[in-house]
């Protein structure tokens, strides 16, 4: 057997799970509206300890063989609803916008042709594009689907490249370091990744390099 | 000495530009990064750099002995720690 120790195999999403209320606006948006066939379901008797209702989970594929999925609950009623929010949960005014937005889907697709294909779908369904938004590496559409879940759609303008992946490492590594002292500020964050880029840059590029990497658009 | 980095990016050449176009700045290239370092303040226009704001607000990669004193849509501003 081989040994798997500290090898990434996982593949994709296989589903990402939210509860609706309303199943027939789901399918309309996902399968009729954005054109994601429903690749899976099950019609399921409630069973188990707890209450239990009976229920539908289906499924739409998100491409490369990754899927969104439902569950509809039979009989069960939304809980009290706040001012804002989705069918899963919901917030009062006191929470700020960006926090509600912050827990989103984003659909990736090839090319800005592709973008606009989907933009044209929403716009000439009850689910229009709220925001396109496009800056020097991405553009993205957004919009709510009928379940109040924040939706985007996503192209990159250039490929990441392994500069970016060492950096992003490096951020991550500079939140860990800093994030349990009381008070840590961006400023702390980016201080501490100073020391890192000095301890670790030099070498990553070497290695790059060793490894014959094609030289990445680094500026001379 | 105020000292910033920024990762070697097409997005970020014309930042490290303008901040390194000051005088008496230092240019020094680390692996994929470069720092600018002054012994006086560092200060980058927006405008000058002619970019918008998702890259001017993550443009930053790191600060040595020196704290931002201004990052807002027009000025990016480095001081000695």
């Amino acid at each position: 057997m081989s040994d798997l120790t500290g090898q990434h195999l996982v593949r994709g999403v296989d589903h990402a799970a939210f509860p609706t209320f309303d199943p027939a606006a789901t399918v309309a948006f996902y399968r009729d509206v954005l054109g994601l066939p429903v690749v899976h379901s099950i019609c399921a008797a409630g069973w188990g300890p707890e209450d239990h209702p009976d229920f539908i989970h289906f499924f739409f594929d998100i491409g490369n063989g990754d899927r969104i999925a439902f569950f509809y609950y039979f009989g069960l009623q939304p809980s009290q609803r706040l001012d804002r929010g989705d069918s899963f949960a919901q917030f009062g005014s006191d929470v700020p916008e960006y926090f509600v937005r912050s827990r989103h889907l984003a659909l990736h697709v090839d090319s800005q042709e592709h973008l606009m294909e989907y933009r044209r779908r929403l716009d000439a369904s009850n689910w229009p594009v709220e925001m396109q938004i496009q800056h020097e590496t991405i553009e993205s559409i957004y919009t709510h689907d009928p379940n109040g879940y924040f939706f985007e759609i996503t192209r990159a303008l250039r490929p990441v490249t392994p500069q970016e992946d060492l950096d992003a490492n490096l951020t991550i590594d500079a939140l860990v370091d800093i994030v349990s002292s009381p008070g840590h500020t961006l400023e702390d964050l980016l201080t501490r990744k100073a020391e890192l880029i000095v301890e670790r840059a030099a070498g990553w590029q070497e290695e790059q390099e060793r490894a014959g990497a094609a030289p990445s658009e680094v500026r001379a | 000495m105020s000292r910033i980095w920024f990762l070697d990016v097409p997005e970020n050449w014309t930042i490290i530009d303008v901040a390194s176009q000051a005088p008496a700045t230092r240019l020094t290239r680390v692996g994929p990064y470069v720092s600018v370092e002054s012994d006086g303040p560092l200060v980058v226009d927006r405008r000058s750099a002619g970019v918008r704001h998702a890259i001017w607000y993550s443009c930053v990669a790191g600060l040595s002995d020196s704290r931002i004193t201004q990052w807002d849509k027009d000025t990016l501003r480095i001081e000695a720690r």
